[in-house]
């Protein structure tokens, strides 16, 4: 899983570089999220303009990375294409994760919380 | 009129998922009355696929898991044959209400697993599994129209 991250207005901006987020590369997007979250990030934007598809393992991981970040942390999403709006609204995860179109507006939306 | 075929067999292998829903996402995107997405699709086979691997597998490479796609005159069906343990039914049958919640009790109590066989039932219009002679089938249909 390649994950190219940022920081930008005391946010940390990361964006999924692999067009899949599924059962293959679930566990090392997991793994790789937690150690940014580890090195002291508590305010993540994440960027899903690149993913064509997620799975459900994909999606659990995204929830995973949700309860590392706990009570003082947040992450949001940024830029989901059409397919993976589909997958977070089937699973209600819409109303889990805030998600914004453009990834200036999600950082906007950490940077001054 | 005769359905049309296509089979797809691969090692029991998370990273050979892939090829197969892509290949299911390009037999989907070219039916023109079709109006489901194919990603919707994709996904249902990509889960499917994946329970055999990792539940009836145990995540064991070196086993077949077989894809089946047939197009008929009012209908598309997938068949996932594996031959390794068998699911519990009563999954299936509670997959209907059991989407996992979101966050009523905090994010601690979102499920991160669980999902798959609740978003096949909720894209596909009928969804059976059966097992017979050691092999275990999930066959999944979607009605055009």
């Amino acid at each position: 899983m390649e994950l190219e991250h940022r920081k930008q207005d005391g946010v940390l901006v990361v964006k999924i570089m692999n067009n899949r987020l599924d059962a293959q590369g679930a566990d090392d997007f997991r793994n790789r999220m937690s150690e940014l979250i580890s090195g002291g990030n508590r305010c993540i934007s994440l960027n899903m303009s690149g993913v064509d598809f997620i799975d459900s393992s994909g999606l659990g991981a995204m929830v995973s990375v949700l309860k590392l970040m706990g009570q003082d942390g947040d992450i949001v999403i940024s830029g989901p294409k059409e397919s993976a709006m589909r997958m977070f609204k089937l699973t209600r995860m819409n109303k889990v994760f805030r998600i914004f179109d453009k990834e200036e507006d999600a950082v906007l939306a950490l940077s001054t919380r | 009129m005769e359905n049309k075929e296509v089979k797809i067999i691969i090692n029991s292998d998370l990273k050979n998922v892939s090829l197969v829903g892509r290949a299911i996402h390009e037999l989907c995107a070219g039916i023109s009355r079709f109006r489901v997405e194919p990603y919707e699709i994709e996904l249902c086979v990509v889960e499917a696929v994946n329970n055999a691997i990792e539940h009836a597998y145990g995540k064991e490479k070196g086993h077949e898991v077989e894809v089946r796609f047939s197009l008929g005159h009012d209908r598309l069906v997938v068949d996932i044959c594996d031959t390794g343990k068998p699911m519990d039914v009563r999954l299936l049958e509670q997959a209907d209400q059991s989407m996992p919640e979101t966050h009523h009790d905090g994010i601690h109590a979102i499920a991160e697993q669980g999902r798959g066989l609740p978003i096949i039932k909720e894209i596909m219009d009928t969804v059976i599994y059966e097992t017979k002679s050691g092999k275990n089938r999930l066959s999944m249909t979607k009605f055009f129209g």
